[in-house]
């Protein structure tokens, strides 16, 4: 990434796209910021005070929440819809679980291991889904993600197969409930914040670019293979890092987590929260993992009610919930006249380089 | 020989149901340029209509609920065609998956509530339900049902496409709707038919298979992934090239299960990604523009 | 295809995951378990298989359960206390096995596990009643991993496992063929116990000398909707007897399915041919095929499978649902009367205290006296291996088994010593 960098401001500059550095003035930054502290202090005091069983399902929601924007990160900003993120999230559990399993890692190792075999397994699965574009890339992405699955389930002796790996794989200090989930909190909240810098630098600018007018990049002299390949490494990374924290989750690990149905999940998570939106997928997270948590006590009928939710938010909101609220907001604005002179586009949504044109 | 001919009876049955299910994800895909992730779900429904409308009396009835089975299936494609899917013909690859997924998931639990959560099974018919012998070999005669099945619906596309106005109108759907619209023909009762038929013929393949499997909720989402492997190897909206795919499929999973059983079920997945290296398209797609 | 084989796993994923969010709670929970059941009444958890083709097994294997404890109550109870019954549907998954036992222990303070039908998820629930001190009896699930290299004093398996069932089974086919050399296949379900019972019986014609060939070996997935791949590369190989271990509404399928081959006309076929697939398979059940089963009711009068009550249990489960008791509910009934047992010798419902009151203990059930020897908790139960005959039964009207053999426990059982070298 850094020997992009340089050549990538280059075309950010070429692209006349507005500059990173100064995306909005210190008043509305700091506000953001505050209202960012403010949501993970809230999250942070309700994980505190809340009873044991749901302070972990609070717990598990703030890892999806990593999963879902490590997903977007090439799903929203990059325009390639993956349905294999789930091979990386996999990748990432069965580091920590094989670890303790065969006794060849400690927790703290693998935990630290995980997101780097996640990143170097995305390698050559990257430069080999990226030869194919669009619906094509999608399909083969399915495709890694249930080999991943078929091999998870059929390689007894490595994995422990279908039978997945159960145990006290997590260390004494991490299984009080309140401490597993500060732990995920701070890993959650620090890999977010990276992931914001990525999108918000020259490189993920480009990334955009490249999403919006590929043509256009490209004739600018980009590599928009290398590129492509890079944010996939990167989402990658972070996938693992999300799978990692399944296990401290779950103390286990298991096939069904590979498959094309569980890398769907980031991105129906992306797409209810607003995938052009920095933390819609955080949205979409919290309401999906909610939402199926509740349905699934009260009603047999989750998948129907999930699938209603899905269409309708796909047929007409496409931009999700975050695009609701922008909409929402500039509507509010139009009603006021603005008061700064910010355009209203860009107030709406701030962080979003907009849909796919 | 005895041995090479069961393997063979057996991957041509698996094959040609497969090319079944996968021919109508391909032609829907080849009008509409759709991926319907709920083609599956046709065919599991398939196969549990068959289950109630067959009951256990085996014979001429179990050929009147595969026919029945199939036009009650492709009745229900007509209706997620008209609630669903022409909402996102022509939208983004993304949307049409997530949509076309999220009829998966209603259906699903459809099914949950219309034919529980138990397997279900029926007898193949009498006159088909025995065995055969050729060259020292015992083979079950409903394979060569299913065969038959797989190259009728074979020579019935290849003609409609081939040597028919609607295989014309069909082609044009995606190359030149304008032209086609121009010509009087509209495009969304076409695309209506298209896709009940899609529906009709997963539901077809459900249907004849069930003597031959159990019938249980999930298939929906097992069959969809193979029928996919299916057209992304013989290339999208190319039903010749699903045939030769179908087989391919078969024919990996056969060689998997000689070579190395632990490993035969990823043998499929590597022929996939090995066509795509090669050609991104597939073997008879063409490339996007 | 072999992708056919997810089912229900996929479905029940979301479920996995989202009920597992009790999953961690870990040191805190560990004191809400045992006797904390308030007022007149303490829970049990059952959790097992109730939906896909395995169903019928779970279901009939919960009906046990529930007569027994049903038992219990109209004579008064257990210790004073009303016993309820709280049951869910694992969908043959690890992870929502797990996460049901952790919910009957959380929310709704169960004393005790029963279940549940498939091994990989009985492997699942045994680090969780670990956790919280709560005694389980596996009275299907049948792993000798689960009280080998899994063991916890906190898990009794009432049910031959899978060293003593194929062990049975090959002393049976070793007694027919004798010094004649025979080629054989295997067919068992892509899991811990299908390649455990495997390996078992080929350890066992080892052991008895026989003089075989093995000539294929598939592992279709659990519960697999399309199993034809894997059938036509056996049939193809001609194997002169196949070991399968496939069971329930599989092991039905895959008879069905064989019969289009003409298989069983060559071929005999070793399978776990109980009263349900029998019973569905009717006039199509494999005459001459060998079956092995746990709890055979209609071996009743031959063996020493008669505890007290097992008669008059027979007569009113065949009253209440018009139908024999499976091997699974007579299990069942029998898990229920090990834990009782151990309550009343404890004097108390606390995990702890119960299970090591069992350990070592005899325990008189209708399936006879049971010693869960204190080494791996492994009960004394004898394997029934027999012929499944051309004709109906005139007793009970369904066709049955010849030559019934009954492997007595002591004759098909790891050593103590054996078992510990196991543990790892």
């Amino acid at each position: 990434m850094a020997r992009t960098t340089s050549s990538d401001a280059a075309v950010v500059a070429a692209l006349g796209v507005p500059a990173p550095a100064a995306p909005g003035s210190f008043a509305s930054r700091l506000g953001r910021a505050a209202v960012l502290v403010a949501f993970v202090a809230l999250v942070v005091m309700l994980g505190l005070t809340l009873a044991p069983a749901n302070a972990l399902e609070l717990q598990y929601a703030v890892s999806l929440t990593l999963f879902a924007v490590a997903t977007n990160l090439i799903l929203g900003f990059g325009g390639l819809v993956s349905f294999g993120q789930g091979v990386f999230y996999g990748v990432g559990a069965y580091t920590v679980a094989l670890g303790w399993m065969h006794h060849s890692l400690s927790f703290t190792e693998a935990m630290v291991l995980a997101p780097f075999f996640g990143a170097a397994a995305a390698i050559p699965l990257g430069m080999l889904a990226l030869r194919t574009r669009r619906l094509y890339f999608s399909l083969l992405t399915l495709t890694l993600s249930q080999l991943a699955y078929v091999i998870a389930e059929n390689q007894t002796n490595l994995t422990g197969g279908t039978n997945g790996v159960f145990g006290a794989m997590v260390p004494s200090w991490l299984l009080d409930p309140h401490t597993s989930f500060l732990f995920t909190v701070a890993i959650v909240a620090v890999a977010i914040a990276i992931l914001w810098k990525i999108v918000h630098s020259p490189f993920g600018l480009v990334l955009r670019a490249i999403r919006d007018n590929r043509e256009r990049v490209e004739a600018l002299g980009v590599n928009v293979y290398a590129h492509e390949l890079v944010a996939f490494v990167i989402s990658a990374f972070f996938c693992s890092l999300a799978g990692s924290l399944f296990v401290v989750y779950s103390q286990s690990s298991y096939p069904e987590i590979l498959n094309w149905t569980a890398s769907g999940v980031p991105v129906f998570m992306a797409v209810i929260g607003g995938m052009y939106s920095f933390f819609g997928p955080v949205v979409g997270a919290f309401v999906y993992e909610f939402a199926s948590h509740y349905l699934i006590e009260y009603t047999q009928d989750w998948q129907l009610v999930i699938g209603v939710v899905l269409l309708a938010i796909v047929l007409l909101r496409p931009d999700g919930l975050a695009g609701s609220l922008g909409s929402l907001r500039a509507w509010l604005r139009r009603r006021r006249p603005p008061v700064d002179g910010a355009p209203a586009a860009a107030a709406a949504a701030p962080e979003s380089g907009g849909g796919p044109s | 020989m005895a041995r090479f001919l069961t393997e063979t009876i057996g991957t041509l049955s698996d094959a040609g149901s497969l090319f079944v299910v996968a021919a109508g994800l391909t032609l829907v895909f080849g009008a509409m340029r759709v991926i319907n992730l709920a083609h599956g779900t046709f065919y599991m429904y398939g196969a549990f209509a068959v289950t109630t409308f067959a009951g256990t009396a085996s014979g001429l009835r179990f050929w009147v609920a595969v026919v029945v089975a199939a036009l009650v299936v492709a009745a229900l494609g007509a209706v997620v065609q008209l609630g669903v899917v022409r909402f996102v013909v022509g939208k983004e690859p993304l949307t049409q998956l997530v949509a076309t997924f999220a009829v998966l998931y209603i259906l699903a639990d459809v099914a949950l509530h219309l034919w529980g959560s138990g397997a279900r099974s029926v007898s193949a018919p009498l006159g088909v339900s025995g065995t055969f012998t050729l060259a020292g070999a015992y083979l079950p005669v409903y394979d060569l049902v299913i065969i038959g099945t797989a190259v009728l619906v074979g020579l019935v596309l290849w003609l409609l496409l081939s040597h028919t106005s609607l295989g014309w109108m069909i082609r044009a759907a995606v190359d030149d709707p304008e032209l086609l619209q121009s010509g009087g023909v509209n495009l969304r009762r076409l695309h209506l038919a298209v896709f009940a038929t899609g529906a009709l013929l997963a539901a077809l393949a459900g249907a004849i298979v069930t003597p031959q499997i159990s019938v249980a909720p999930g298939m929906d989402q097992s069959i969809i992934v193979s029928s996919l492997l299916v057209v992304v190897i013989g290339g999208l909206g190319s039903v010749v090239g699903t045939a030769f795919a179908a087989l391919i499929i078969g024919i990996a999973d056969t060689v998997g299960t000689l070579v190395d059983p632990t490993w035969a079920s990823t043998f499929m997945y590597f022929a996939v990604i090995l066509v795509l290296v090669v050609r991104p398209w597939g073997l008879f797609g063409a490339p996007e523009r | 295809m072999k992708v056919v084989g997810n089912k229900r796993r996929v479905r029940s994923y979301l479920t996995a995951l989202t009920v597992a969010a009790l999953a961690a709670t870990a040191g805190t929970a560990a004191t809400v378990s045992a006797g904390a059941s308030s007022g007149g009444t303490v829970t049990v958890g059952e959790s097992t298989t109730l939906s896909g083709s395995i169903a019928e097994l779970g279901q009939t294997g919960l009906q046990g359960v529930q007569f027994a404890i049903n038992s219990i109550n109209a004579h008064g109870g257990l210790l004073g206390k009303h016993i309820n019954v709280v049951s869910a549907d694992d969908a043959a998954t690890p992870a929502t096995g797990a996460s049901n036992a952790r919910n009957f222990i959380l929310n709704d303070h169960a004393v005790a596990m029963f279940g549940p039908i498939v091994s990989s998820v009985a492997a699942a629930e045994e680090p969780v009643v670990t956790q919280y001190k709560v005694p389980i009896f596996f009275y299907i699930s049948n792993d000798v991993a689960l009280l080998t290299q899994d063991y916890t004093p906190y898990a009794f398996q009432v049910v031959p496992n899978t060293v003593m069932e194929p062990r049975a089974a090959a002393d049976y086919l070793a007694h027919m063929v004798g010094k004649k050399k025979i080629t054989i296949g295997t067919f068992a379900p892509n899991y811990s116990f299908g390649t455990s019972t495997v390996a078992g019986f080929i350890q066992a014609l080892k052991d008895l000398h026989v003089n075989y060939k093995l000539v294929n070996q598939q592992f279709p997935p659990l519960e697999a909707t399309n199993i034809a791949p894997y059938l036509s590369a056996l049939v193809a190989a001609h194997p002169e007897y196949v070991f399968n271990a496939q069971f329930g509404g599989d092991l039905v399928t895959f008879s069905k399915q064989a019969a289009q081959y003409g298989f069983f006309k060559h071929t005999k076929v070793i399978a776990m041919y109980s009263r349900y697939p029998l019973q569905s398979l009717g006039a199509g059940a494999p005459a001459g095929a060998i079956g092995f089963d746990r709890a055979p009711f209609w071996a009743l009068g031959k063996t020493g499978m008669n505890g007290t009550g097992m008669a008059a249990f027979i007569n009113s489960f065949k009253a209440k649902y018009k139908q024999y008791p499976s091997a699974w509910a007579i299990m069942g009934y029998s898990a229920v009367q090990t834990w009782a047992y151990g309550v009343k010798k404890a004097g108390t419902f606390a995990g702890a205290k119960v299970s090591a009151a069992l350990s070592g203990a005899n325990v008189p059930t209708i399936r006879g006296t049971l010693n869960l020897r204190a080494c791996d908790h492994q009960a004394n139960v004898p394997e029934y291996v027999g012929t499944v005959s051309a004709k109906a039964s005139a007793k009970f009207h369904l066709r049955l088994w010849d030559n019934v053999f009954v492997a007595q426990a002591k004759d098909i059982m790891l050593t103590c010593a054996q078992s510990k070298a196991l543990r790892g």
